[in-house]
């Protein structure tokens, strides 16, 4: 082919394009029936109209990372660019006002535009343990819009697209935050409750136990399987209501999810009840969930083990149990002020001498010793110490108490705890097999 | 040529179909994006006489996630703190430049935005951002909540970020002699700058301890710790060293900043920090 008529046939199909260049392609049918722009439009005008629109505003319970964290009820009420907000972060439930706005980004979505209550969650230097310096509760204030179901608004957070759902709040739900509050002490467990707690689940047929260990700081709880073999656990992150607790990610027992836990004031117990006798409660045991053998090192026959209770240190250990801290507080009132207990030290296994109490005090008060027997219960695992005559002289009237405790009829249980007070020494814990007494000791 | 005739006039017919081809008989509309001013409050008004119209500065104390790292877990400003930081703002920085180096220093030499955070920007190693210069064109301000007008040394904190950022964007625009400055402690600077407390960093010739990360925040260090404390203050903190090396090393320092203010802007240094000092007293006192 010529060259010529190559651009002869170019020049045609120039013409022939320019023809047809401004067909109008508007009339095309959108699939949706109105462009991009209006749709973010009408969506934006939505959210906002919804938003204002409850009489009592909205309600949302904020998980803000449920694999260490708890959730944060807030309350909120919109109107005019305006947010009136009150939260159960702490006992500050006010309300409070302060600015939002939806904007228009990705997608739409709702922004907390100056400081309130929701903001507290999301400040660097405000953090509840040492592993989330510099990020707070992790929390975020601009929650991406994801339409609405069942009269709730769905939205995402913004950062780490947690689901988050505003729900039609009531009245109540306004003065339930200080009840939620209250609701904290319950969880935590009252110090004259029973020493050990976990998280049995019922589902219909077959029982298991979990160690239930709740940090009041993250409000998360972590709840280990005690059957050997077992790996299963359950990890919550909880949040406070004026009845109970809700938990997120909630207990699955058999195929039921159970998330709402309701207290019981008589036994101390948060019951989940789902049906076909299902149900899942964290309670309170007497005894530990799981029996160590590291008591067996005490007994006699192996070699020399002190551990010494040192008030200096160990006064403020958590893991003394209330009873024990008001025994000493006892001795050390009936002490003169320059004299308060200095030590309290087992000694197992020390030569000669056998195994024995010493007391020690402050203030030039001399040493008291108490020697024992040991024994072990092997079955409930525990060691029994039994009198065997204080040095130079009868019980003193001082240490009655304290000392009636240590010499339990059955026996104490020996822990070898995982956490550490002050110094590298290893923390070992002896609680009563009878009451509510647990001392916190060092291994020496 | 019959031929060239032909595409001439087919040129020519083709030009006039193409100019009218795209007219169209609807008239424009207006925009369909919502593009009314929004409402002002009283504080968007205040922000609008004082900062934005005299120095065209623009002010972002709503959240705007787009100018601040989503990284950080941080949040606005409480609305009633804007206005007090942001007077300390006008008062000891920008009216005492404006009074030195002339009515229109700050406005040719200036960040064109201020963004105002609330909280402590905490990072995860232990120290706290005080304040960010990005570009030259925007200062982000944190600890906005924590704001104090009564209280000196809450006041002078919160204004030396301002000053220490203002004299990165000063560098910026003109740089400081740093083949001068570099020389004198040579050794000193080092990355893990919080390591040390800035007792430790004066006795080695640093003025804080954050002037030992680099010569560039050394001399904003330098001369915003000047700017922020009066001629006694800061002779106090030099009375304060028991190393004499040191002294004398921060006396250099001081000299390479005064002369950059004084080349490069012909500004007397001193005057800035008295007319800044007498300022930041009227700021406390309420004036």
């Amino acid at each position: 082919m010529k060259l010529k008529t190559i651009i002869n046939y170019l020049f045609i199909a120039v013409l022939a394009m320019q023809l047809v260049s401004c067909d109008n392609k508007e009339t095309l049918d959108s699939p949706f029936n109105a462009t991009p722009t209006e749709r973010l439009n009408a969506q934006q005008k939505e959210l906002n109209d919804m938003l204002e629109s409850s009489e009592f505003g909205w309600k949302a319970v904020y998980y803000t990372d449920t694999t260490q964290l708890g959730g944060f009820t807030h309350v909120f009420k919109f109107k005019d660019g305006k947010v009136d907000m009150a939260s159960d972060f702490d006992d500050d439930t006010a309300v409070y006002s302060s600015e939002y706005s939806i904007d228009l980004g990705s997608t739409v979505s709702l922004v907390f535009t100056t400081k309130n209550r929701i903001h507290l969650l999301s400040d660097s230097n405000n953090y509840p343990v040492a592993a989330l310096r510099g990020k707070g509760y992790k929390g975020d204030f601009q929650f991406l819009y994801y339409g609405q179901e069942n009269g709730q608004i769905i939205f995402k957070t913004n950062r780490s697209f947690e689901e988050l759902r505003f729900v039609k709040a009531t009245a109540s739900d306004w003065t339930d935050l200080a009840k939620n509050r209250l609701m904290i002490a319950n969880v935590v467990g009252a110090t004259t409750r029973p020493l050990f707690r976990l998280l049995e689940t019922n589902d219909g047929t077959k029982t298991s136990q979990f160690d239930f260990n709740f940090t009041a700081e993250t409000r998360y709880a972590v709840a280990n399987s005690i059957e050997t073999g077992s790996s299963m656990s359950y990890n919550m992150g909880i949040a406070y209501t004026p009845t109970g607790i809700l938990v997120s990610p909630a207990v699955k027992v058999g195929n039921q999810q159970l998330a709402a836990f309701t207290y019981d004031a008589a036994t101390g117990n948060f019951i989940a009840t789902g049906t076909a006798g299902v149900t899942a409660t964290i309670k309170y045991s007497n005894k530990p969930l799981v029996l160590t053998d590291d008591y067996k090192v005490l007994l006699a026959g192996n070699p020399r083990t002190i551990y010494a209770y040192i008030a200096a240190f160990l006064a403020t250990a958590p893991s003394n149990s209330l009873l024990c801290n008001s025994l000493l507080n006892t001795i050390n009132a009936s002490l003169p002020s320059t004299q308060k207990v200095n030590r309290v030290s087992f000694y197992f296994n020390d030569g000669a001498n056998g195994s024995y109490i010493s007391y020690s005090f402050t203030g030039g008060k001399s040493t008291l010793y108490h020697f024992v027997t040991v024994t072990e219960d092997p079955v409930n695992k525990t060691i029994i110490l039994k009198d065997d005559g204080w040095l130079g002289g009868s019980e003193p009237t001082l240490l009655k108490d304290l000392d009636k405790q240590l010499l339990d009829p059955k026996g104490l249980y020996v822990k070898k705890e995982s956490f550490k007070i002050a110094y590298s020494n290893t923390i070992y814990t002896l609680t009563t097999a009878s009451n509510n007494f647990r001392i916190t000791t060092y291994g020496l | 040529m019959k031929k060239l005739n032909f595409y001439k006039k087919v040129i020519a017919l083709s030009s006039v179909l193409l100019l009218g081809a795209c007219a169209s008989d609807e008239p424009l509309t207006d925009s369909i994006l919502d593009v009314s001013t929004p409402s002002k409050t009283a504080l968007d008004t205040w922000i609008d006489t004082n900062i934005l119209t005299p120095y065209n500065i623009n002010v972002q104390y709503k959240w705007n996630q787009n100018v601040v790292d989503n990284n950080r877990f941080l949040a606005p400003p409480l609305q009633t703190k804007v206005q007090p930081a942001l007077e300390i703002v006008q008062k000891i920085w920008l009216e005492s430049y404006k009074t030195i180096g002339g009515p229109d220093f700050v406005k040719k030499i200036a960040p064109r935005e201020f963004v105002l955070v609330g909280g402590i920007n905490l990072n995860t190693t232990g120290t706290i951002t005080l304040g960010l210069a990005e570009g030259g064109q925007r200062i982000t301000l944190f600890e906005v909540d924590n704001v104090n007008k009564k209280d000196r040394a809450n006041v002078k904190r919160f204004i030396h970020t301002i000053q220490h950022e203002y004299i990165h964007i000063l560098n910026q625009t003109k740089p400081f002699d740093e083949k001068t400055l570099a020389k004198i402690t040579p050794t000193g600077y080092t990355s893990n700058w919080y390591a040390t407390s800035t007792t430790v960093a004066r006795e080695e010739g640093f003025i804080t301890d954050y002037a030992r990360s680099n010569i560039n925040e050394d001399f904003a260090e330098m001369a915003s710790t000047m700017l922020v404390n009066s001629k006694a203050e800061y002779d106090a903190i030099l009375a304060g060293i028991t190393n004499q090396t040191a002294v004398a090393n921060i006396r250099a320092k001081e000299a390479v900043v005064v002369k950059y203010f004084k080349d490069s802007f012909n500004m007397d240094f001193y005057k800035l920090r008295d007319e800044a000092e007498k300022n930041t007293t009227a700021v406390i006192n309420g004036n």
